[in-house]
């Protein structure tokens, strides 16, 4: 069958369509990919309008005056920053080494057919809503912790001269512990699967070589997989913080709601975001709703520098596991 | 005692660490499901399904919030995904290593793990504020903000993961590139990129505080997008916090619904994902 | 070079070969020019002139790296849909060069088919992984379609063991089926050169040899251009043979004449194996 020589001209029609198709496609994207930029900056805008007047009013003692009083106008941030730090610290200070547990678990000891479905079954602790942590926190566990846990805790630790001051107080099983506790179990399924991933890339050949020199499974995780995947593991973590920092329902339903700094972590306290979920639809007075847009604010530049951070980690991994 | 067994005992604490801690874990997921379906189950009745939410004291259901609910996770995904799915396109085929492709990136895995009620607070101001009420057209918008991000990682990464021979194979033939992304990368990538949308789907259904100043809540039957909806995560935060025992009861029926339908697509969407590769 | 070397390097190729007499006469399609080629500012082609000849097979045999892959993949511009790749010098395809920056690069593929070392068929269906092709530029009935699909497929071989199943996934086929169809797929846009990557290098021994006695039908009407490691490969299934070596032509001459009597030193030794 002899092959044809000159294309005929529906075939250059077709093509100047096929350039035409081309264009547009590729500046459709284009615009679609910049709404993803425009999104983080009118959040940026957004958050930034709504919140000067309070910031204007208060200055910078806005972060560092305690003082919620929405009959005199009279705000203060820092006792929801303080409850959003100490819960997020109490959140990674059980979340880290339960998840390195897990990780180390998943990716050392267990047999092979086990792996995948648990695997799962611990990311569906991710999947499961913050709403549904907060309602089984306000019901179940909270109750449970203030019956039995909270009045341990206040007969031991609380006993102790010195940091006895943070542990005292009547158990009430809501307050700042034990939100903080709902949101390690919330962050710990991100860290651990960061974690996992990160310890797979560990070439087989180090860790054999370490083995084959007789260490135990400890010390190869130890001292070979976790300096080799350091910068990826703090990655995970910053990114489980990030997380902890901006998590809303779960802290809502638990915390108790209290604008005040107290020393005993026992005890009732807020968040930023709880503040912001319990107050918002109610504020009355320009003031009040732009004070509690600050706080928002505050919130978003703090967990953005946080997952800038957790993403840079994670990034320079990358990079250095392609080379 | 000997070097050798003092190590051998830490290496077994450590492990039995591990285990305690795994164990932990798996507790937790156990402990919330089981009192989830234990308290939950009471009130999956046909009357859940059929009447609307009550005022308290009085017998009812959750009909307007499951309608509203699904509504807005709809329309969400409707205005997300293609939006995610074209940005995601972008970034894999046409901005290779660009920096604006990897300023773009940035900024989405930002938006990814950003904290949902400033999403809420964002749409507050460009849409509740100018629009002068609350409305499920500002609940919707608010979810698919949240939406997107996710839409454009899994479609990146999908689309990453499709061969460069077979783009060329089809750039042999002489098809214009638009046409390779789309009647051949896409097709490759189908099933990754259907799994992300379940993924993000799974994510907005139990979204509370992005609608929390958005959407708000309605105590009756609406269809009118332009005013609040009811949905089912504000109302198990409204029916929760409170102290009547019939609310309270319909919260927990409500929380067993969002719970089943997440993990129904979440696991539906690891299935699809894997069987791709058991196929090969 | 000594019979006994020449022996040694004489190819066992059955003699089925159509003799060069009674070949259709053959004329110039592409005259490679002056060309030079680079990866970002390595320089990866060295002054390459060669022509290759109409309705012949040209083999381009030599080590790892010394760019055979690279000067076919120049030949339809496949290069250009990576930033950083760039040619220089002339292609001329009967008479016209078409690296030249106003060629129309789509049309040009449409004309020049090209088959990769691995398998790449379409995730469609096997009527449809051929008909892609013919609906970027033609636009046929359903029925003459369906013609131009069997005839491609009967040219590759491969219509009796896929007739039945046209709907199915092309995915579905063995990997020499793949290739194929993927053959199938280059035949049945009509183009006038067909470029062959390794075409037969990740199949099995049976595959192989069915893709050599393909080529060997298909040289009648097509311009052939096939990159191969293999050299008995070359010696075999092409008329005329390019030595190349870190990225320059070392030698070019009708097959027969560069495996019996090389011209240069370099030649001989890579064809002897005692080096790549």
């Amino acid at each position: 069958m002899p092959a044809d020589i000159a294309l005929p001209r529906v075939a250059a029609a077709k093509s100047r369509r096929g350039a035409i198709g081309d264009f547009v496609f590729r500046n459709v994207t284009f615009l679609f990919a910049l709404l993803v930029l425009l999104i983080l900056g009118g959040v940026i805008v957004a958050l930034i309008e709504g919140a000067l007047p309070a910031l204007r009013t208060f200055g910078f003692s806005f972060l560092f005056t305690d003082v919620w009083n929405p009959v005199t106008e009279k705000f203060g941030a820092l006792a929801p920053i303080y409850g959003t730090l100490v819960t997020s610290a109490i959140a990674m200070l059980v979340g880290i080494p339960v998840a390195f547990g897990v990780a180390v678990f998943i990716t050392e000891i267990c047999p092979l057919w086990l792996k995948r479905p648990l695997a799962t079954m611990i990311e569906l602790l991710a999947a499961i809503p913050s709403i549904i942590y907060g309602i089984w926190g306000l019901f179940v566990f909270a109750p449970f912790v203030q019956a039995y846990i909270e009045p341990a805790i206040i007969n031991s630790l609380g006993q102790v001269p010195g940091i006895g001051a943070l542990f005292a107080g009547p158990p009430l099983g809501i307050g700042v512990l034990t939100a903080g506790f709902i949101l390690a179990i919330m962050v710990l399924p991100f860290i651990s699967s960061i974690m996992r991933d990160v310890f797979e890339t560990v070439p087989a050949m180090l860790k054999e070589s370490a083995y084959g020199l007789g260490a135990t499974r400890t010390e190869v995780v130890w001292q070979v997989v976790l300096p080799f995947t350091r910068i990826g593991v703090v990655g995970g973590i910053m990114l489980g913080l990030g997380r902890a920092l901006g998590e809303t329902m779960a802290v809502t339903f638990v915390i108790g709601n209290a604008h005040r700094i107290s020393a005993s972590i026992l005890q009732p306290g807020t968040t930023i975001s709880a503040s912001l979920a319990n107050e918002f639809t109610e504020a009355v007075g320009d003031l009040y709703l732009s004070s509690l847009i600050a706080l928002g604010f505050i919130l978003f530049v703090i967990t953005f520098i946080v997952l800038a951070i957790a993403k840079f980690m994670l990034l320079e991994l990358q990079k250095r596991a392609g080379s | 005692m000997g070097i050798y067994r003092r190590r051998r005992i830490v290496n077994g604490m450590v492990m039995g660490l591990a285990v305690a801690a795994t164990a932990f874990g798996l507790l937790w997921l156990v402990l919330v499901l089981w009192t989830l379906i234990e308290n939950g189950i009471a009130a999956i009745t046909p009357a859940l399904f059929a009447q609307m939410t009550p005022p308290p004291g009085s017998a009812g259901g959750l009909l307007n919030a499951i309608f509203g609910s699904v509504v807005m996770t709809l329309i969400a995904t409707l205005i997300g995904t293609p939006t995610g799915i074209l940005a995601g396109t972008f970034l894999a085929e046409y901005s290779r290593g660009s920096r604006f492709g990897e300023v773009v990136r940035f900024i989405n895995d930002i938006l990814l793990s950003a904290p949902s009620i400033i999403v809420g607070l964002f749409v507050y101001e460009i849409v509740v504020v100018p629009m002068g009420h609350f409305s499920a057209w500002a609940g919707a918008v608010a979810l698919a903000i949240i939406v997107i991000p996710v839409v454009v990682r899994t479609t990146e990464d999908m689309l990453n993961l499709v061969p460069n021979t077979l783009r060329e194979a089809a750039a042999a033939l002489g098809a214009p590139k638009w046409k390779v992304i789309v009647m051949v990368s896409y097709r490759a990538a189908i099933q990754g990129m259907v799994t992300g949308v379940m993924l993000a789907v799974a994510r907005i259904a139990g979204e509370t505080a992005p609608l929390l100043f958005t959407a708000l809540n309605n105590q009756f039957w609406s269809t009118n997008m332009n005013a609040p909806m009811a949905n089912l995560p504000v109302v198990i935060f409204q029916f929760a916090m409170s102290p009547y025992a019939d609310w309270q009861v319909l919260a927990w029926g409500g929380a067993l619904l969002i719970t089943v339908t997440v993990l129904f697509l979440n696991i539906g969407a690891r299935a699809l994902a894997s069987w791709g590769t058991f196929k090969q | 070079m000594s019979p006994a070397a020449a022996r040694h390097v004489m190819p066992l190729a059955p003699p089925d070969l159509p003799e060069t007499d009674a070949a259709p006469a053959s004329h110039q399609k592409v005259l490679i020019r002056n060309v030079d080629f680079f990866y970002g500012a390595f320089k990866a082609l060295k002054n390459i002139t060669m022509p290759l000849h109409d309705k012949r097979v040209t083999a381009f045999i030599g080590p790892s790296g010394c760019g055979k892959s690279t000067l076919l993949r120049v030949l339809n511009r496949i290069y250009e849909l990576y930033p950083g790749q760039r040619a220089t010098g002339e292609v001329l395809v009967d008479g016209e060069n078409i690296l030249s920056p106003g060629v129309d690069l789509n049309l040009l593929r449409a004309r020049i088919g090209m088959v990769f070392q691995k398998p790449t068929p379409f995730p469609m269906s096997i009527h449809n992984n051929i008909a892609f092709g013919i609906r970027l530029y033609e636009k046929l009935s359903h029925s003459e379609l369906d013609d131009r699909i069997e005839s491609a497929l009967r040219r590759a071989a491969l219509w009796d063991e896929v007739k039945d199943k046209l709907r199915q996934s092309g995915l579905g086929l063995s990997g020499g089926q793949q290739q194929r169809l993927c053959i199938a797929r280059a035949v049945a846009v009509r183009p006038e050169i067909l470029l062959l990557d390794e075409p037969a290098s990740a199949l099995d021994p049976i595959s192989t040899q069915r893709i050599e006695e393909l080529i060997a039908e298909l040289k009648a009407d097509y311009c052939i251009a096939i990159v191969t490691h293999n050299m008995q490969q070359a010696a075999r299934s092409s008329d005329y043979t390019a030595f190349m070596y870190l990225g320059e032509l070392i030698e070019f001459d009708e097959t027969e004449r560069i495996f019996t009597h090389p011209k240069e030193k370099h030649t001989e030794d890579y064809i002897t194996g005692r080096f790549g």
